[in-house]
């Protein structure tokens, strides 16, 4: 939709959105429409061209002293126009494509309330209107999910059993919960964490256990990590393994943060493949060994054929397989 | 505007000469120029979702076609919405990182404001999700399935020339951030989904929009099942050393300690590539018990690490 469009919408939804709201600040207004208060100024100002008719009394016209003095604004000769237009075909996809993402991450008696607004907002939009777009979040387990919920909304401090991503290991910890979002499909929690004594990330699929304490939640200084540019950022310090990738294994330049280096004729790519620590990145070759080669870092290549060696040991000597 | 509040106001239908005489810009035009303009706005009224309805002023001599909006079907009905759904929609349009589809949803929840509905997001903690799209499709290929207009487009899978293909989309899903379109392939005859990430360049639109119908009861969802992994259903045995191999002691059905600081794990899985691969990255930490299938996976895995040679690993 073009800006143009986007202002006529606005302005249209403005005219009954001020007479139902009688002094409100221009500064209020903008943030209820998500705009700039500039925006809003020039808004009311072209509105004072348009009405039923060329005459005073036809035109839309404010209380310019109020606006101009206190930034307050109290529309007139307006009643002709007293609710706004119906949700559009455009809007109502948008929104209700929003709302089947939030239900796709909802849980228990939210679902309840996410259908039933959409139930309200599709019959608004009406039936002429097909929305053939979807959400899939990975599932994850409900219990869990509803005792975060259930923590959030009771601001109640958790105690839970929780998988670390890059070392493999089980601890146990309290948090505090802030929020729930979702970050590449997945479900996760952002909460303070006591061990570490700041703000922490939890994967809601890698929480093993949790249980509501009855100890409130504290207030912790600490402002929320900027996500825009999603978790994993790469820097100069960023850990790497150069690697060749052979065709089977060029998907991987897809999913991950990935350089790549060279295209070779036999259709061997060498690429830098980017991760949080070494540690992860040395089992991302393990897991792909046969399609992935390790050049460098000398440490992770020795480690892995190291790794590699010792787990063949047991396949060799202490494990014969049983029969099932 | 005008042209909008004009035909709002009237409760009978205007002729054209009546618009005319009513709006400034029209009546300082020509002839010829009105008529492009009053085209033109009416056109960008209907793209605003505003229907200008066309009938006849008199029911005797309908000679002469009249204009107006019907303020019973333009304006916004009461949804009689309870605070917990007002605060879901407000929610709602704090979900998409796209700007055009983020205003637009926010544009219908300041419709909302206007009638008075009251939106305290606080009232509920829930998931905050968000939708992004960083594909440079998303937007030809969104307006393409919410408005059944066919599309020809250069897709390109790894490893492969770029191919044109020409679709009919039914529709599009979005799975761990990325952005699916389904529909009906014209070049294979049959239904495919396509990832925008693959699609290279314009998308173009070739037909007019509801040139086709979406066959009954398509689930995107359930369209796109392919790209999901299958329910878990083979059994496996693993020894894993202890507090090690979190990520299979989740999916874990039994442990069973065996002493000397290893457990008996008994997991279920549906890819035996995928399990292999997930024991072999843990080393020696985990060995595969049973299947042979998998345990044999693991080992040729494991002998391609120490060789570190890029060989068959099927």
């Amino acid at each position: 939709m073009s800006r143009s469009q986007q202002q006529v919408i606005r302005m249209l939804a403005l005219v009954p959105y001020l007479q139902g709201n009688d002094g409100v600040p221009v500064n209020d207004v903008a943030a209820e429409f998500g705009v700039k208060p500039k925006v809003i100024r020039d808004d009311l100002r072209l509105l004072m061209y348009t009405g039923t008719g060329e005459y005073a009394g036809e035109l839309i016209d404010f209380d310019l002293t109020a606006l101009e003095r206190d930034g307050i604004v109290h529309i007139r000769d307006a009643e002709f126009m007293t609710r706004p237009l119906r949700i559009n075909a455009r809007e109502g996809v948008a929104l209700i494509v929003a709302l089947r993402t939030l239900r796709a991450s909802a849980s228990g008696s939210q679902l309840t309330v996410i259908d039933s607004a959409l139930a309200k907002v599709e019959s608004a939009v009406g039936d002429s209107v097909s929305t053939p777009v979807d959400v899939v979040v990975d599932d994850v387990d409900r219990a869990i999910h509803g005792t975060i919920v259930h923590a959030l909304t009771t601001g109640k401090r958790v105690a839970m059993s929780y998988a670390t991503a890059t070392r493999d290991v089980r601890t146990d910890r309290f948090v505090d919960p802030r929020r729930l979002f979702t970050e590449q499909g997945k479900l996760y929690l952002e909460a303070w964490c006591l061990k570490a004594e700041d703000l922490r990330f939890f994967r809601l699929d890698r929480i093993l256990a949790a249980e509501v304490t009855t100890t409130d939640i504290e207030d912790h200084d600490a402002s929320p990590r900027d996500l825009s540019d999603g978790f994993f950022t790469v820097g100069a310090e960023t850990p790497y393994v150069l690697v060749d990738l052979h065709p089977r294994a060029h998907w991987l330049t897809e999913y991950y943060q990935v350089d790549l280096l060279d295209r070779n004729d036999d259709g061997v790519w060498r690429a830098k493949i980017y991760g949080a620590d070494l540690e992860w990145l040395r089992r991302l070759v393990l897991r792909n060994a046969g399609s992935v080669t390790v050049i460098a870092p000398e440490t992770v290549r020795s480690q892995v054929i190291d790794d590699a060696r010792v787990a063949l040991q047991a396949y060799d000597e202490d494990v014969v397989p049983t029969k099932e | 505007m005008n042209l909008i509040f004009a035909l709002l106001v009237s409760r009978q239908y205007l002729t054209k000469e009546q618009i005319r005489e009513s709006i400034a810009d029209y009546r300082e035009s020509t002839p010829a120029a009105f008529d492009r303009k009053f085209e033109r706005d009416k056109e960008e009224l209907r793209e605003l979702g505003i229907n200008v309805e066309t009938g006849s002023i008199d029911k005797y001599f309908n000679d002469e076609p009249g204009y107006r909006i019907r303020r019973d079907e333009a304006e916004l009905p009461d949804l009689e919405l309870t605070r917990e759904e007002a605060a879901v929609i407000g929610l709602a349009t704090q979900v998409w990182e796209h700007a055009g589809l983020a205003s637009q949803s926010t544009t219908a929840l300041v419709k909302l404001k206007a009638i008075g509905v009251d939106v305290d997001t606080t009232v509920l903690r829930m998931a905050e999700p968000k939708l992004s799209t960083d594909e440079p499709s998303f937007d030809a290929m969104w307006e393409a399935a919410t408005r059944r207009i066919p599309v020809t487009f250069a897709y390109a899978r790894p490893n492969a020339e770029p191919m044109v293909r020409h679709l009919q989309p039914w529709g599009i899903v979005s799975w761990r951030d990325r952005w699916y379109v389904g529909g009906f392939d014209l070049d294979r005859q049959e239904r495919r989904v396509f990832r925008l990430s693959r699609v290279i360049g314009d998308v173009e639109m070739t037909g007019e929009p509801g040139s086709y119908v979406i066959p009954e009861g398509v689930d995107m969802k359930e369209f796109a099942r392919p790209l999901f992994p299958p329910a878990p259903e083979e059994a496996a045995v693993l020894h894993i050393h202890s507090g090690r191999g979190q990520s299979l002691r989740r999916l874990a059905e039994s442990v069973t300690p065996l002493g000397n600081g290893l457990d008996e794990v008994a997991v279920r899985y549906s890819s035996p590539w995928e399990l292999a691969s997930e024991v072999a990255s843990y080393g020696p930490d985990v060995v595969v018990i049973s299947p042979p299938d998998v345990r044999s996976a693991v080992i040729t895995r494991l002998r391609a690490a120490v060789s570190g040679s890029l060989e068959a690993n099927a």
